[in-house]
């Protein structure tokens, strides 16, 4: 008993440590609102108090006589330090540079802020200041960078998300493979955890639109289903980040749903799309464009979506912790005390909502991508009424519950 | 007055009038979908389905204005 109690101590000290630099961005009312720039990539790994854990940095540069070169680093300080980079601030974020004198300013600020402006604006961590961890970093001489491969914090994130997947995922299928859980009952958390979803998502989501198509597609829709999941989870983790917020992500994952489409599509798919039937002849060249941008819309909008509701969801609660530093900053410190509890809780409150969105996020991409595939793959035409009807008469099995019985 | 207080603004107004419409579809939508929910529970499943569908389709839209939004925001 107290060893549980002290584990939910020490998580939530963490909980705590973790917040202040995220606060920080919204602290100063000078600057531009910073949350959006907190939830964003960077090129470190925020594990504050502490100072950050730096990526490698990798460029493939164009030098001044056309040659192409690879640049490799260990960190950003060290592509500043030996490679002679410089990190350009940039522009939106003007407030990081004048922030210095407005400490200096505002006495009052870093006593209840704790210095923490000056932390954000230019504290050294090593050899170089934060502000220059955050810039953008430009190569030496008249070269420029062609391709930046650099390992930043989404990636890291989608690769750890890949590799718990990986390590999960294998580690069942293996289990199934001996016959535990096919022959046996499940055996174990994780495979009685896991089992329930997987038999969710083939039979509720994958099956009634792709029918007998399933076995085929259900490994893509699985993995996406798992790897999102993780994903999203992975940044309600104290110093973690969501993978699946970087816009670059979400394109990818709604990219192989848009190639999986096109490569299933049946010869009814395209008909539908460049000469649709049923239609007055004069209206199918003005419909044809129409349905062109619509294979397009359909996995912009799966990107899109995912990426808009793992955004949405960090960046109003680092405005509404934000809140405190600016009543704070307008009304005095009594007020920040007053706003604290209702900002904290409203704050928790999201982040349940934000759980909950986590699964229904990675619920709805792994449904619309088999409605998709499944509107592609499927042979029979659906406005064709006469057709359908005898699918359904030969369908019925006689044990089969009437659904309209009532 | 300076053009990029505008945009601005008119990135403000714009989220607004999204999450406003937005919010209607859904709520149409998922209303009589509740009530048919609670008419015929074993039919569950599809309306559940077919109501996250087009809810995707309202939220799809919406997300595009969003992004509008957003550019202006960030211009």
């Amino acid at each position: 008993m107290i060893k549980r109690a002290s584990i939910f101590v020490l998580l939530a000290q963490l909980t705590l440590l973790a917040l202040p630099r995220g606060v920080a961005a919204s602290s100063d009312d000078q600057e531009k609102f910073d949350a959006l720039h907190h939830s964003a990539n960077a090129y470190y790994l925020d594990i504050a108090p502490l100072d950050p854990i730096e990526l490698p940095r990798i460029f493939i540069v164009r030098y001044e006589d056309g040659s192409y070169g690879l640049n490799l680093f260990r960190s950003t300080s060290s592509a500043i330090l030996n490679g002679h980079y410089v990190s350009e601030i940039d522009a939106g974020h003007g407030g990081e540079v004048q922030g210095d004198d407005h400490e200096v300013e505002g006495d009052t600020h870093a006593e209840t802020q704790g210095g923490i402006t000056g932390e954000i604006t230019g504290e050294l961590i090593g050899e170089i200041t934060t502000a220059q961890l955050e810039g953008h970093l430009v190569p030496p001489g008249g070269s420029h960078v062609v391709l930046d491969l650099s390992i930043s914090r989404h990636l890291f994130f989608a690769w750890l998300a890949m590799g718990i997947v990986l390590l999960i995922m294998t580690r069942l299928a293996g289990m199934y493979k001996k016959g535990i859980g096919r022959e046996t009952a499940p055996r174990g958390l994780f495979q009685n955890m896991f089992e329930g979803m997987v038999v969710f998502i083939r039979d509720d989501i994958v099956k009634p639109n792709l029918g007998d198509k399933t076995d085929k597609y259900l490994p893509y829709l699985l993995t996406a289903f798992f790897f999102i999941l993780t994903a999203n989870l992975l940044g309600l983790v104290p110093f973690g980040a969501t993978a699946t917020s970087n816009l670059m992500v979400t394109v990818v994952l709604a990219s192989f749903t848009f190639v999986f489409t096109q490569l299933g599509g049946t010869k009814t798919y395209w008909m539908h799309i460049f000469w649709p039937p049923g239609i007055p002849t004069f209206v199918k060249p003005i419909l044809m464009p129409v349905e062109v941008l619509g294979i397009l819309t359909k996995p912009i909008a799966l990107a899109i979506r995912l990426f808009a509701n793992m955004t949405a969801g960090h960046l109003v609660i680092l405005s509404l912790i934000g809140l405190i530093f600016s009543f704070t900053n307008i009304f005095g410190s009594g007020a920040g005390y007053g706003v604290a509890p209702v900002s904290v809780a409203f704050a928790l409150f999201i982040y349940f909502l934000e759980l909950l969105v986590s699964f229904i996020q990675a619920y709805v991409f792994t449904m619309l991508s088999a409605l998709f595939i499944g509107m592609a793959i499927q042979e029979h035409e659906a406005h064709d009424d006469a057709h359908q009807e005898q699918q359904i008469e030969a369908s019925a099995s006689p044990e089969a519950e009437p659904v309209f019985a009532n | 007055m300076d053009p990029s207080a505008l945009a601005f603004l008119g990135a403000g107004l714009g989220a607004g009038l999204v999450a406003l419409g937005a919010g209607l579809g859904i709520g149409k939508l998922a209303g009589p979908a509740m009530e048919a929910t609670a008419r015929q529970p074993e039919a569950t499943g599809d309306i559940r389905t077919s109501m996250i569908i087009a809810a995707a389709l309202i939220e799809g839209v919406a997300l595009f204005g969003l992004v509008i939004c957003i550019i202006l925001a960030t211009k």
